[in-house]
């Protein structure tokens, strides 16, 4: 070959092997030393975190099985300009804007707005959450670049029935206050997400094996509560707070062999499927009175003093002492509510009587250390546990506190003062009153059924037990008296029951309000059987600022009602307690 | 390009009819791997779609089922009974007897 061919050729063979050369080095670049950041981009050009179907929140239903927290069904309508010509987009806004009473201008405006890069915006939300029907509409039109997303909203098909107690649920479907917010972790969906393929528009493509099981759905709980007798509680409670003009009240009706909450109201209130519109008002009605509010519950607190000191053994119901309108404890002078001298008395009297000088008396004969440990025992100054969410521990100083407790506190917290309570802590101490001495742990979830099926059933809890079995019965029988000697307005015709009225005044800063006071009556039944007990508290009622003229006749009616909705009958007809029974019949006369 | 062929020497390529043999039955092999990877990719992807059809089935049917519970609830709710029985003539018992 001649010289200069072969030179030419050379120069070829160098050229080519310098090529190649630098092709092997960007190879080496791309695959091995920028080999992770390649691999991330291509991924992220042709994968997605593609989320399954959102399945439900977990339901809540009352004990009979009736729904008072669902689903419904709502639509998000979402639109991806890039996709669309900017005919698409005029039509799209046209039809939208008639379907969603929104300005087309509006539409057009979203569709064609730009990101902060000034690229067209490849997903906009047009308008969410949009009703069933809407989105079913918008859905029908087939526009081209528009999505219809099905959400979840969370509904309350009784409105405004146990509002504090179910508490709500926002858009995010995140729960707060009452049930919703204690089990918002139980109640929530399964979430599923997995990266995948998606195509141009982001859809996923089944190219592979994607999750076959769809996500779970939250667990659904079935409630204590009886909505019967929710609704019927929240009706007498209306009408109390009305006719006695008060500010505000709760009831709560528990059953005592169980600690099961069969209802719980407060007014004023709200509705869960609205809650929105309640933020505006100062406070805003979503803390639930009946665990985070707390309260001087007054005379019903010597229910609690004299199971101290008849347990102690102090004491019988027939032990005497002299009542002379006033005792000095700590050096503060303690009067009767009547400011009156009531002579001879007996521990039964006492209640009866509602004797601030006696329950001082008996205080200070127990003693700091043995009035203090039983009135722990029964819950106070600590929350009960119960399964709602917001629940608040009262406040009860204890000797050695220096700051706060002062040795007067041991005649003044006798009868209910200088202490706090929130209403559910009080109830639970009464009914361990009526459950033979034990306290148990409210609670208002009976059972929880899993995604799955798989149900759990909440059993009782025992806190302790607080009295002896002697000791309560003594105690029920001395309050019946109380009902039938002292507060004849909260008498049931046909029915023993037992009870206790209180009339606390309200404290403020530097003494206490002489304008209000808040009323309670807790009250359970029948005796020596208890099904019930109910606690009816009113805030300032203006009619009369005594328990027994408001809250106690509250509590006749509401019992009356609610004797013969649970099926117990009066002690006249011998049946089976707890329940209708074969031949019992229920007539209804005008 | 006669500059550049023309100084390049034209080799001779030979196979042996055994050689011949084994790419043949290589090439067989290796389109009916390539032909059954295709097929499984595609029945696949064409499950997958169908699995993903399902799950859009079942959640539809799921959101149907909760939207007729609660229209179910909201027509059988206290308030909604309370005004019916109303309508119906019914009145509240104010007195209860029991009989034995």
């Amino acid at each position: 070959m001649a010289e200069g061919p072969r030179r030419r050729l050379r120069l070829l063979i160098t050229l080519l092997i310098g090529l190649v050369l630098v092709i092997v080095a960007q190879l080496v670049q791309v695959q091995i030393v920028g080999h992770r950041f390649y691999e991330e981009w291509g991924r992220e050009q042709r994968e997605r975190t593609i989320v399954m179907a959102e399945p439900p929140r977990g339901v809540i239903r009352d004990r009979n099985g009736h729904l008072l927290a669902g689903n419904a069904v709502m639509y998000s309508i979402e639109a991806a300009p890039s996709f669309m010509s900017d005919e698409d987009k005029e039509a799209a806004a046209a039809k939208l804007g008639s379907l969603l009473h929104v300005p087309v201008a509006h539409i057009e405006q979203l569709l064609n707005s730009r990101d902060e890069n000034g690229q067209e915006r490849k997903w906009v939300q047009v308008a969410s959450p949009v009703s069933k029907e809407v989105g079913e509409q918008v859905a029908a039109l087939r526009l081209r670049g528009i999505t219809v997303r099905p959400l979840w909203a969370r509904v309350y098909p009784e409105g405004t029935l146990a509002s504090h107690a179910l508490g709500f649920c926002t858009v995010e479907i995140t729960g707060f206050y009452g049930v919703e917010g204690f089990y918002d972790a139980l109640l929530r969906p399964e979430r599923v997400e997995w990266e995948g393929p998606v195509d141009s528009a982001s859809e996923p493509i089944p190219w592979r094996a994607a999750p076959v099981a769809l996500p779970q759905r939250g667990t659904e709980l079935v409630l204590t509560l009886d909505r019967t007798v929710q609704a019927l509680v929240e009706e007498e409670l209306a009408r109390s707070v009305q006719e006695y003009q008060a500010e505000g009240g709760t009831i709560i009706v528990m059953d005592p062999r169980t600690f099961e909450i069969l209802a719980v109201a407060s007014l004023p209130n709200y509705d869960p499927g609205r809650y929105v519109e309640f933020f505006d008002q100062n406070p805003p009605p979503f803390e639930d009175p009946a665990v985070s509010q707390q309260y001087e519950p007054g005379s019903v607190f010597k229910v609690l003093t004299v199971a101290a000191a008849l347990d102690a053994g102090l004491v019988t119901p027939e032990t005497t002492y002299y009542d002379q309108g006033w005792i000095e404890v700590g050096g503060q002078v303690i009067e009767n509510a009547s400011h009156q001298p009531y002579g001879q008395r007996t521990v039964a009297d006492i209640l009866i009587e509602s004797l601030n000088v006696g329950v001082a008396w008996l205080s200070t004969q127990m003693g700091p250390d043995t009035f203090y440990r039983y009135v722990q025992a029964f819950g106070i100054g600590r929350p009960t546990g119960v399964d709602l969410a917001g629940e608040v521990s009262g406040q009860l100083w204890l000797p050695g506190d220096y700051e706060h407790w002062h040795p007067s506190n041991l005649g003044t917290n006798a009868f209910g003062q200088g202490l706090a309570v929130t209403p559910l802590q009080m109830i639970a101490a009464v009914a361990a009153v009526a459950n033979d001495g034990a306290l148990l742990r409210p609670h208002i979830v009976a059972r929880r059924i899993g995604p799955g099926g798989e149900v759990s059933i909440s059993q009782p809890v025992i806190e302790a037990q607080v009295i002896s079995l002697q000791t309560a019965r003594t105690l029920t029988e001395i309050m019946v008296r109380v009902v039938e000697e002292g507060v004849h307005q909260a008498r049931v015709e046909g029915y023993r029951v037992a009870g206790k009225t209180g009339t606390a005044q309200i404290p403020i800063p530097g003494g206490y309000d002489k304008e209000g006071t808040i009323t309670t009556f807790v009250g359970f039944g029948p005796v020596p059987d208890p099904q019930l007990i109910i606690l009816v508290k009113l805030d300032r009622p203006k009619t009369s600022p005594w328990a027994s003229e408001t809250a106690a006749r509250a509590f006749q009616r509401l019992a009356t009602r609610l004797f013969v909705v649970l099926g117990i009958p009066p002690e006249s007809v011998p049946l089976h307690a707890g329940g209708t029974g074969e031949g019992t019949v229920a007539e209804a006369t005008r | 390009m006669r500059w550049v062929t023309h100084g390049i020497k034209r080799g001779r390529f030979e196979m042996s009819p055994r050689t011949a043999r084994y790419l043949f039955a290589l090439v067989v092999v290796l389109t009916l791997v390539a032909a059954l990877y295709l097929m499984l990719v595609s029945r696949t992807a064409a499950r997958g779609r169908h699995i993903e059809q399902l799950q859009a089935e079942l959640s539809r049917l799921q959101r149907e089922n909760e939207q007729l519970e609660v229209e179910i609830a909201r027509e059988g709710s206290i308030s909604r009974l309370w005004k019916r029985a109303i309508e119906l003539g019914f009145v509240p018992a104010e007195r209860v007897e029991f009989l034995e």
